[in-house]
């Protein structure tokens, strides 16, 4: 009996510690934001920034900077979170959304999966708090609200940390103290000493996590906000095509990490060949003239995707 | 994508317009003959008008340049204009009315003077 109680006192003493330990460890990985500070916080760029200014210029003009906000003039993004909210949680009947109280990150992630997809590492609190910016934004143009919103985007550390790896059975979990890039070697930055390579920094797929396949069946309730990818994959490659999303938005455009689509000149000029004949004649039936043109527009699409596509 | 094709006299007055839209109808939630607004609401396809890449889509234009009327009994067709002008536009309109501030954006601006010979019989 005293050899027993030993065994379990001897058990209790090496199981405890490793239960401690693992509950330390899952503490830690799964240690959420609590507000939106801590979540930009979280995947604060800043440091990249003073060494790759020209990369940070770039991307600040593109609307990367403003995910959940949208373009600097209209804020439309802001206002279609409004707008899912309130005619799609708050109207459908089984969403547990009655008030803006009841939404947390699980309904936002219809639009979060991928205008803000670090909000997986957020409490609901944070939720809440994008929740009353925007409807402070969007209702009454509240400054504040505008900064706020403006302080949440797809920075760095997402494309080139969070992102950079999409098979996590055949290449591992992304890093934290790496930034993903084309190649292996060291990084002048304490927080991230490391350069790691992502396999397809230079591929579609990389984009195509975001700029998706259509309806995102792993949600609750699967929405379409973007079949990019899909028009690439099943429209493009078959036409043989062979640019891959980075080739023409970053590279041949001259953009660089200033990813741009439909208002940019850059890319519009890459994207349409449009010719046009005209000719005016006249048709005779009989003593009727018939004054007419033709006018024959053949419009050839360049881009490796559907034009329009999201 | 909208493609918009006018006529209009020397002096500006429009007498001819037509438009083709390029866009995927997206379904609303996946199901019926409905299409989705928002994009919480989109998760399927009812139709699609898109410009498939690496294609060329080609769309064809018959102007009429004249107004119809009867005399004595008789169809007459009256010139408009010996000299008009032809605009094709292809303008990207995510969203809206084309006349809303910063939605609409111009992609392509062709014009093409035409003529219709006077005399003869």
């Amino acid at each position: 009996m005293k050899l027993l109680k030993k065994s379990f006192v001897l058990l209790g003493l090496t199981v405890v510690p490793l239960l401690l330990s693992g509950t330390r460890i899952q503490a830690e990985e799964i240690k959420k934001a609590k507000t939106i500070a801590e979540l930009v916080a979280m995947y604060d760029s800043s440091s990249c920034h003073e060494c790759h200014p020209e990369a940070h210029e770039q991307w600040q003009k593109s609307l990367h900077a403003r995910s959940i906000f949208g373009p600097e003039n209209t804020g439309r993004t802001a206002a279609t979170f409004k707008t899912t909210i309130e005619n799609g949680l708050k109207e459908w009947p089984y969403s547990g959304v009655k008030k803006n109280e009841d939404i947390g990150v699980r309904h936002l992630r219809l639009c979060s999966k991928c205008h803000l997809p670090q909000l997986e590492e957020a409490e609901d609190s944070v939720a809440q708090e994008i929740v009353k910016n925007v409807y402070a934004f969007v209702d009454e143009g509240d400054e504040k609200a505008k900064k706020t919103l403006q302080s949440l985007n797809i920075d760095c550390l997402i494309c080139h940390g969070r992102n950079a790896i999409v098979h996590k059975w055949t290449d591992g979990t992304p890093q934290k103290d790496a930034v993903y890039g084309t190649t292996d070697g060291k990084h002048d930055d304490p927080d991230r000493p490391l350069i790691k390579q992502s396999k397809i920094m230079k591929e579609s797929i990389l984009c195509g996590q975001c700029h998706g396949m259509g309806p995102n069946f792993e949600l609750e309730n699967p929405t379409q906000c973007a079949t990019l990818y899909a028009g690439h994959l099943l429209t493009y490659i078959p036409e043989g095509g062979g640019e891959t999303c980075q080739n023409c938005h970053m590279e041949k455009s001259g953009l660089g990490h200033n990813m741009q689509s439909y208002r940019s000149k850059e890319m519009t000029n890459m994207a349409l060949d449009v010719e046009v004949e005209a000719k005016a004649y006249q048709w005779r039936d009989g003593t009727i003239m018939t004054p007419a043109a033709t006018v024959i527009v053949d419009i050839k699409n360049k881009a490796g995707h559907p034009i329009p596509d999201g | 994508m909208v493609l918009d094709v006018t006529a209009k006299t020397t002096d500006g007055k429009e007498f001819y317009r037509n438009q083709v839209i390029y866009m995927p109808t997206p379904q609303q939630m996946g199901r019926g003959d409905k299409m989705g607004r928002g994009p919480y609401e989109k998760s399927g396809m009812i139709h699609d008008s898109s410009l498939p890449p690496l294609r060329t889509t080609q769309e064809k234009f018959e102007i009429p340049v004249y107004v119809e009327s009867t005399k004595d009994g008789k169809t007459v067709r009256t010139i408009i204009a010996n000299d008009f002008v032809v605009d094709v536009e292809i303008s990207y309109l995510p969203y809206g009315k084309k006349e809303d501030p910063g939605n609409n954006q111009k992609w392509v601006s062709i014009s093409k003077k035409l003529s219709i010979e006077k005399g003869g019989k």
